[in-house]
């Protein structure tokens, strides 16, 4: 892996979101590095997840531009070449049901890079170590509890060798023991220096893993700087109340 | 009563068996082109609108058209359908007529599609929307999503009404007598017109049908059994690589 330091993948300018009459993003600017751990923070409703879904372009934004390596994709007709850099996990972790575990890794390998099986068996199962969940290779999705399920999602966005991943709370739907599961994991991924962007209520996970945290309030980024200094030294009034400082 | 049954069939067991022969044809060829019918058009409708306004304008009609087509053909018995496909094809061909088979799996095939589009729609708009996202968010295309993800979910979800149709039409074929398509209605009435046993024959071809349908419906259930799969499964022996050791694979280690 080749590292430049300090070298901007995705920038986003003056990004507007509006569902009919209610604008959720007005007028974000944000920039990913490479190797920057992200994580976004903020009350249900302040725009986060449409931020997120934004750069993904599961939302067309309403205006504003959204740079990959400088080429803007925010109106791109075919946003799957993009999308193949940009690994997604959600909440929901939305494996396919139609799948065992391996296939749910292999099926973006196989069919989007056409990769050969051994090749892309390989490449998975080489993910799935990594999460702990290689021994399940043959379970359906159904037959997995949600941390596992989410596991499974994260060695399936690496398996594309993407560029960055973005979390969209993805410990939302678990209970406290699955929570610590697939943070762990998380953890390790922000070590190995993968660029991250995490969407998130686990405060403890923003101050100890990321080295930029970002906190939004009604569609804008109110403040954002290193941990420190959002969760010792917020400057925002509005930041304070929501981190009861 | 039993022995007439028993004549019946010594004496007929030929044509009878031709009947159940044509009876079964008919119905699942015409239950798996108008599935197919079904998930083309199925997959059409449910695909997004296009940005190009030309095309949008084109999806546009082509939808209107397959709505009549779905509209036309659920509202109007099959037995007229087959009247007016039948003869029509004769009064366009100069008194000419359709072989009476080739016009038997048309008329079910586009009369079992009409259906199977809306059972189709049905199926594909019932699978989560995160299927979708989770398959373009590996940089699937909208046909690839369709084609490895959403189908062979909505499929397994349909296949109970799809069983079902296979079952009407088993049963619905009978209405093809009108065009002389010789399946097993079409054979009793034959065989009345020779033996005047009205009430043995229908009950024996009562019967039949009986045994048709209700061993097709334990079939598929087998069948919608065996695709959901196993129950268990085998956890193989893992190797955890641990969290430290990728980390220092990784070459990275920027937060320490």
């Amino acid at each position: 892996m080749i590292d430049y330091p300090n070298c901007e993948i995705i920038r986003v300018e003056h990004l507007s979101k509006s569902f009919g009459d209610h604008q959720v993003l007005k007028d974000v600017d944000f920039v990913v590095n490479k190797g920057d751990v992200t994580c976004i923070i903020g009350s249900s409703g302040s725009g986060k997840s449409t931020l997120l879904r934004c750069i993904n372009l599961f939302e067309t934004p309403s205006g504003g531009q959204i740079f990959y390596h400088g080429q803007d994709v925010a109106h791109k007709k075919d946003p799957d070449l993009y999308r193949r850099n940009v690994g997604m996990v959600f909440q929901s972790f939305n494996l396919f049901n139609n799948y065992n575990v391996l296939s749910n890794c292999t099926l973006g390998l196989r069919k989007v890079l056409k990769m050969k099986k051994a090749e892309a068996n390989e490449r998975a199962l080489h993910y799935l170590k990594i999460v702990g969940m290689d021994a399940y290779q043959k379970a359906k999705p159904k037959q997995l509890s949600g941390g596992q399920k989410q596991r499974v999602a994260i060695a399936r966005a690496l398996s594309m060798h993407p560029e960055v991943i973005l979390f969209d709370e993805p410990t939302s739907a678990l209970d406290p023991e699955m929570v610590g599961e697939v943070l762990s994991v998380m953890q390790d991924l922000a070590k190995s220096g993968l660029t991250m962007i995490v969407v998130t209520h686990e405060m403890n996970f923003a101050k100890n893993v990321a080295n930029r945290v970002v906190f939004m309030d009604d569609g804008v980024i109110l403040e954002e700087g290193t941990p420190k200094q959002i969760f010792e030294n917020p400057k925002e009034p509005r930041t304070r109340e929501f981190l009861g400082l | 009563m039993f022995e007439t049954i028993g004549i019946i069939i010594k004496d007929y067991y030929k044509w009878i068996l031709e009947g159940v022969g044509y009876t079964m044809l008919v119905a699942l060829i015409g239950t798996l082109v108008g599935l197919g019918i079904g998930i083309l058009i199925g997959v059409f409708r449910t695909m997004p609108t296009p940005k190009n306004k030309f095309l949008k304008v084109l999806k546009k009609i082509a939808d209107v058209i397959l709505s009549a087509y779905v509209e036309v053909f659920r509202c109007t018995p099959m037995m007229v359908q087959a009247m007016v496909i039948f003869w029509g094809f004769a009064l366009l061909n100069d008194g000419q007529t359709l072989n009476v088979t080739v016009s038997a799996l048309i008329i079910v095939s586009i009369n079992t599609g009409a259906y199977m589009a809306e059972i189709v729609r049905g199926g594909i708009i019932s699978i989560d929307q995160g299927q979708f996202e989770a398959a373009h968010a590996i940089g699937m295309s909208h046909s690839k999503t369709m084609f490895y993800v959403v189908i062979p979910q909505a499929l397994r979800n349909i296949l109970p009404s799809v069983s079902n149709e296979f079952v009407i039409n088993i049963k619905d074929t009978s209405v093809l007598n009108v065009i002389g398509f010789a399946e097993l209605f079409f054979q009793a009435k034959t065989i009345v017109k020779i033996n005047y046993e009205t009430f043995a024959t229908y009950l024996l071809v009562a019967a039949i049908y009986f045994v048709l349908t209700y061993s097709i419906t334990l079939l598929l259930r087998f069948i919608e059994r065996k695709m959901d799969g196993k129950k268990n499964y085998k956890v193989l022996g893992s190797q955890n690589m641990d969290a430290e050791s990728y980390a220092i694979e990784m070459g990275g280690n920027k937060n320490d």
